[in-house]
This record gives structure tokens, sequence and C-alpha cells, in this order.
């Protein structure tokens, strides 16, 4: 081991004061055995000779050191000295327990250990830095190899040796050391595998994809290894002796880097896997649009580019590289694992979810109305005029209605399906194209332009509604919200939130058309309450109108109507026919019995004065609820709270307005 | 290798476009270990002062951040007197979008903002919050002894 003191003066001084030591020794005895037992009885005779021990040592270390790896290199030489003053406090702690067994050879054997530690560590730093250097010569690899084979056969060695010696002579120390050795060993078999990995790398031309994902394996191997022998030394040592101290430092670092190890597998895992499987290809339109560097290695895409669900692009190669390490967008870090994947599992969450936000939610008061006669008579009507030659835009998918169909016919059910799914694919392709300007359009209005009350944009969003549906459940994680304490940042790193390149752009179209979508899923989950609570209504009615029919209409209608108006609701189904039902979501009642159920009195006016830009003020209603960093917010803003987050949304957005 | 690749590529960029009052380049043949120097920036008390850094890159470069630690002593609450930077993109928000010369730049504006609520130097975000005045005068103090 390479001390950090002047060794030439240390080996000089101990060469000096052995010579002085044996020619005293000697002198007064002037012949061999004599002098010998002369020196071993005399304790600072001793204490020089074992000097002389020591400095022999070091220099046999610097010789081997100079053999296997040439001169260190400053961080090699400062990483050492680190761990090997750990190396010493807890073989110190070791001691402790094994005070009876203390002696020379047991120095001795500590000084050993400590020596193959320390080479361990080295090939280890050697190894690490095959990555980083351009040329690695053949002496490199003789030198590499022939010290970790010359390593794994003395770890070997040793632990067979502690290994009889304890079954022989019952545990001593030598349990510690042969349990050091174990765990060296499965040091030198992860620097071996990741010697072999590096050395096929750089033998081949291309770099090699999947290394990062062997080594990743391989260090989870030696680290379910090293935990299993730390889990069982433990054991062990607290059946014989006592509680081994010296190893919980070890063993926290080791369980910690192998629970790292798991957790990175797994993420990188499903991280890739959603890379190969959801993340569409980029075509070559989409690669020309945007400047077709691969952000990662800086080269250009021409083949093998992923585009991820924000929309940025990258290699394939290099996006599994990263996701092997991280699993977020190396552009705008969205965490990629937290976005919905259109599988089952969450289109079977997504409408109870979706309906969460909508009922309380104040829908725009003249849509009902549009839309509900069309409801009104696909059910009742299935099999006569149902289209009337225009898309329906509203249909409930049958696997996506979380409500009991129970009171409708079976059959009126069956119909339905399959007439909706036909209708919402035969607008599919148009809205989807749609989108885009819609989304612009909502997002321009939002800087302040008034919305035109009509049926243009609402109609049309809501035609996008059914094939957006199931990609976008309501656990959509919203792009990483902003620190809440904004006086806590200085201006620049406002300033920098705020961002004008064209990510942070395309992350705010990307939250308003979340919006806009969770938006037009609340209204169609209105529109399937009217027509559940028509279709009951009807039912009941066909069923020869019993006295149960005002009970239960009232129970449907109770779900959305605040208990202080039963009476004007209940008498409103109960009194009407099939085609004023739909009355009871008028504005006002929807007005006054949603702002009042869900919210204090407080929200009332507001609804009110917003009601002409239906779009824009359900936005911002939806998109406060849900947190959103992005608002369209034509409310004024509270003035008595300057630094509510709302408000510096809704500069942010004026910025952001002005500047598209 | 990726990483040398991109390293040749960064240093080429910063040899054609050499970012404001920072520059960078490799010591000697590593081109994993690199030197590099940031102007103490106007309006803040390092003004004047040139202040060196090294850099390390690591094998796995973009994967992972570079260790860049200053080697001139500097009075800041998120440097402390080995050199070690308390920077988020040097550690989590590390980005393999990022590079040399954008970490450089994000160090000189920490120059000029210092960042007290996450401090490594506790003693020295304590007076910049408290006493700004003393804060000034002692960095500048600190940039005369070291940095010029």
């Amino acid at each position: 081991m390479p001390a950090p003191m002047p060794v030439g003066g240390l080996t000089m001084a101990s060469f000096a004061l052995t010579a002085a030591v044996i020619g005293n020794a000697y002198y007064q005895k002037r012949q061999f055995y004599p002098s010998v037992v002369y020196i071993t009885k005399s304790n600072p005779s001793m204490a020089a000779i074992y000097l002389l021990a020591f400095t022999l040592v070091i220099l046999l270390g610097k010789f081997l050191k100079k053999v296997f790896f040439g001169s260190l290199r400053a961080a090699e030489f400062e990483h050492l000295v680190e761990r090997s003053f750990y190396a010493v406090t807890e073989t110190c702690l070791a001691f402790t327990v094994f005070r009876d067994d203390f002696s020379p050879k047991f120095v001795a054997l500590f000084t050993v250990l400590l020596f193959l530690k320390a080479f361990h560590w080295l090939a280890d730093y050697r190894v690490d830095f095959m990555e980083r250097s351009p040329v690695i010569t053949l002496l490199f690899h003789i030198r590499v190899i022939s010290l970790l084979l010359l390593l794994s056969l003395l770890d070997l060695i040793l632990v067979s040796h502690a290994y009889h010696s304890t079954i022989t002579r019952g545990p001593s120390v030598q349990l510690v050391f042969g349990f050091e050795y174990a765990i060296l060993l499965t040091v030198a078999l992860n620097i071996a595998v990741k010697y072999i990995c590096h050395t096929v790398d750089l033998q081949s031309e291309n770099p090699w994809e999947n290394k990062a994902m062997y080594l990743l394996y391989t260090e989870l191997c030696m680290g379910f290894f090293k935990v299993v022998l730390y889990a069982v030394f433990m054991v062990i040592m607290i059946r014989i002796h006592t509680f081994p101290l010296f190893i919980i430092r070890p063993m926290y670092l080791t369980m910690r880097s192998f629970k790292r190890a798991l957790n990175d597998v797994i993420l990188s895992r499903r991280a890739i896997r959603n890379m190969n499987t959801l993340y569409p290809d980029a075509t070559p339109e989409e690669l020309t649009a945007v400047d077709n560097v691969c952000i990662i290695c800086r080269e250009e895409m021409i083949t093998g580019a992923k585009k991820l669900p924000c929309g940025h692009i990258f290699h394939a190669s290099c996006l599994r590289s990263w996701f092997q390490r991280q699993q977020t967008c190396p552009t705008c870090r969205m965490d990629i694992l937290r976005q919905p994947q259109p599988s089952p599992a969450s289109q079977g969450q997504a409408p109870p979810q979706a309906a969460a936000p909508a009922q309380p939610q104040t829908p725009p008061p003249q849509v009902p109305q549009q839309v509900q006669p069309q409801a009104q008579q696909q059910i009742p009507n299935p099999f006569a005029g149902l289209f009337r030659g225009m898309p329906i835009p509203m249909g409930p998918p049958v696997d996506l209605a979380p409500f009991p169909f129970a009171p409708v016919p079976v059959q009126q059910a069956q119909q339905q399906g399959p007439t909706t799914s036909s209708s919402t694919s035969t607008t599919s392709g148009a809205t989807i194209t749609s989108s885009s300007s819609t989304t612009t359009t909502s997002a321009a209005a939002t800087g302040g332009s008034t919305n035109q009350p009509g049926s243009a944009i609402p109609a049309a969003s809501f035609n996008m509604m059914p094939p957006f549906f199931p990609l976008f459940p309501f656990n959509i994680p919203p792009p990483p919200p902003p620190p809440l304490n904004f006086s806590a940042m200085t201006e620049e790193e406002v300033r920098q939130l705020e961002g004008n390149e064209r990510q942070h752009v395309e992350a705010r179209i990307q939250v308003l058309r979340n919006i806009q979508t969770l938006l037009d899923a609340a209204v169609v989950q209105m529109n399937q309450y009217a027509s559940i609570v028509s279709s009951l209504d009807k039912s009941t009615r066909i069923n020869t109108a019993s006295q149960q029919c005002p009970n239960q209409t009232a129970a449907a209608s109770e779900t959305m109507v605040p208990p202080q108006q039963p009476t004007k609701s209940t008498d409103q189904t109960e009194d009407t026919s099939l085609l004023v039902t739909p009355l009871l979501f008028s504005p006002e009642a929807n007005d006054s019995s949603f702002s009042s159920s869900e919210e204090p009195s407080t929200s009332k006016p507001e609804v009110a004065s917003s009601s002409p830009s239906n779009l824009d003020s359900g936005q911002a209603e939806s998109a406060s609820w849900l947190g959103a960093t992005t608002v369209a917010d034509t409310s004024p803003p509270d003035p008595s709270d300057p630094e509510d987050p709302e408000e510096i949304r809704r500069r942010r957005l004026e910025h952001f307005s002005q500047n598209s | 290798m990726i990483a040398t690749r991109l390293l040749k590529k960064e240093l080429q960029d910063l040899g054609r476009d050499p970012p404001a009052q920072c520059s960078a380049g490799p010591v000697g043949d590593d081109l994993f270990h690199w030197q590099a120097t940031i102007m103490g920036p106007p309006e803040s008390p390092f003004q004047g002062g040139v202040f060196f850094l090294t850099i390390h890159f690591p094998t796995d470069y973009p994967f992972k951040p570079p260790k860049v630690a200053f080697t001139t002593r500097i009075y800041h609450p998120n440097i402390n007197s080995n050199g070690s930077i308390c920077l988020d993109i040097l550690r989590s928000q590390w980005s393999p979008a990022l590079t040399i010369s954008k970490v450089l730049l994000s160090i000189c504006s920490l120059l000029t903002d210092p960042n007290p609520e996450d401090p490594l130097v506790p003693e020295i975000a304590r007076v910049y919050k408290t006493d700004r005045e003393k804060y000034n005068e002692l960095a500048r103090e600190w940039t005369r002894k070291y940095a010029m």
C-alpha cells in the first residue's frame, strides 16, 4: 500500500534502526543464537524489527503496484486513501470482537487483507478507466488479466484456508477474514465481467448498446451475492460472538446499492419496453420539421429515431442508454413512466376517474341543451331516424359508461354500442385533424379574446372526445408543477421557468390539450347522466308508472341536485314529459346546483359572468381544479393575494399568448 | 464510444462559439479531464477574478453528469472549500441535453445569484441572507486574494 508519508526517509530510518539493533545485539552477545534470543526478548528491538517488516511490506506493495498499475493517477490515489481509512477503522472495530486472537500473525493477516483490498480497488479503477482512455495498450491488457487472475486465485485460496481453519479449529478471527475474502472474490468477479464488457466494446467499431444493461445486471447479481454474504455472516457472528458492529457500514452501503440496482433494472426495463412498444418511430417529415440532430449524441438522426409522448425525438439507442439511468425526457424532463398508457387496465380505470372531475364542475350552460335532444331521441328510438344525417356528437360506448344501464332495455343498449362506435370512428378522422386548430384557438382565446357563444368550437371538441378518451385518462400527470413559493426564487429563475423555447410552448399546448380533453370528458359524462335520467324516467313510465317513479327519479337526480332544491327537481322530473326532461340541465339549474353543491357561494357570480365564453370558463375551472400549470383564466385575478400561483399562471399565460 | 465523439464535438463547438466569460479545454491528451476558467461576472462581487475549475467526465458521459469543481477558492454559499459545487444540474437534474458550456454558464449565473436556501456552506449563506454588504465585502476580498 503506498503510504502518504515520505517512504524513502522511512525506509532509510527503519533500515538504519534495524542495523543498529542487530549490531548492538551481536556486539553484546558475540554469537548468533544468543543474539537472536536477545533481540526477541527485548521489546525495543522487536519494535525496530516490526518497523522494518512494515517498511518492507510497503516497499513490496509499491513494487507490485508498479508492476501491475504503473503510476497511479491523482484521483485513484485519493480514492485509495479514503477507502483505506474506512477499511482500517472497520478492522480496528473487528479487533475488539477478536481481541483474544490479537497477535503479530493477526496483524500480518490484516495487512495482507488490506493489501488485497487496495489492489481490488485499484483494479476496479483501472478497468473503469478503460472506457475513457482512447488507447489501450497490450501491456494494459496483460496487466489487468494477470492481476485479476492473481487476485481471484489469492481470494480463493484464502477463503478455503479460512474455511478449513474454522472447520478444524473452531470459529476464530479466520471467520472474518474468510468472509472478507469472499466479498473480495465477488468484487474480483465483477471487475472481470466489466473488463470483458469493455474489451468487447473496444474491439467492435460500433458502440455496444446493451453494454450498460449487462453491466447493470452484473451489478445486480453481485449486489445480491454480497447482500446474502453479509446476511449470512451477520447471522453467524450473532450466533457465535456478538453483534458485528464493524460490518454495519459496508452492509448498509451494499444493501443500498443493491436496492438501487434493482430499482434501476425495473424502471429501465419498463421505460425501454414502453419505448419499444408504445412510442412511435419518428417519420422523415417529423425529422425534417425539427432540427434532426439527436440532442443526446449530437449526431444526425436518419433512422431509428423514436418520438416520446412529449413530442421530442431522439435516437432509440441513445434513449435506451439514457433510460437505463433515468426515465425522463432529456429535453423537457417529463417522467415517461408516469405518462398514461393505452393499456386495458388504464382504460378500465379511466371512466370513473374522469367522472370525478366531471361532477363538481359546472358544464357550459348552452351545451346540454344542444346535445340533450339528440341523446333523448337516441335512447328511446333506436330503430327509427337515429342519426338524421348528422354526426352524433355524444355516444357513451358501453365499456366506458360507469353508470348502471339497468333501466334501459338490453336490446337498446346493444343497439347503442355499435352505432355509436361507428359514429365515433367516422368522426374521429376529422376531429384529430381539427384538434390542433381548436387547441390553438382556445389557447389564443385564453389571452383575453372573447369566444363567440356558439356551437362551432364546442361541437368540434365534443366530436373529438371519444377517440381521445382512452388515450387520456384522468391521471395524466401535469407537467412538473411550479414551486408554490415564487418569492424564494430569483428573477432569473422565474424567467427561466417561464421559458420561451419551442419545447416550453409545446408543453403548454399539450397541457391545454389535456385540459380540453378533460373538459370534453366532463361534458360526455353530463350527457350520460342526462340520458340515464331520461331513460330511467321513460322506462319507469313504461312500466305502468307506479308510485316508485318519483322516488326513483329523485334518487337519480339527487346525485346531481343539492338537497336544498329537492322539491323543485323532483317536481320537474315528475311532471315533465320526455322532451321537457332536459330542462333539468338548463343553465340556471346547472349553475345553481353545481356551484352551490361544490363550491361556496362566492364562485357563483364568477360562473355567471363567464358564461358567454363557455369553453374558456370551463377550461379555467377544470384546470384550476386540477392544479395544472397553465391555465386559461378569464376571470379577474384576486387583488388581495398578488403572490397567488393562479395569478402567476395567468401572467405566464398572457406572456405565452403574446409570444405565440 | 459515444463519450469520446461527443467530447470532441463539444470541444469543437467551444472553439467555434465560446460562451461569454468562460473557457474550457482538455488537460493534456486526456479527453476526459478538462480545465475550465470562469471570469467573475460583472455586477457580482467576483468581478475581475479568474476562477479555475476542473472537469472530470465520467466514462458514460453524457448519461452521467461531469464532475465539476473549483480549484480556485471562492466565497460563495454553494461552493465549499474543496471547490465542490452544489448545483442541481450537476447531480439529480442532469440531462444528456446539457453541454459543458451550458454547465459553465449555469455556474456563472450561480456566482451572480447564489442560492442560500440550499447552501453547501451554511455560514456563508447566513451572511448572505442577513448582511449582504458584509457578504459582498468578503467575497471581493477573497476574489482579490485568491483569484487575481
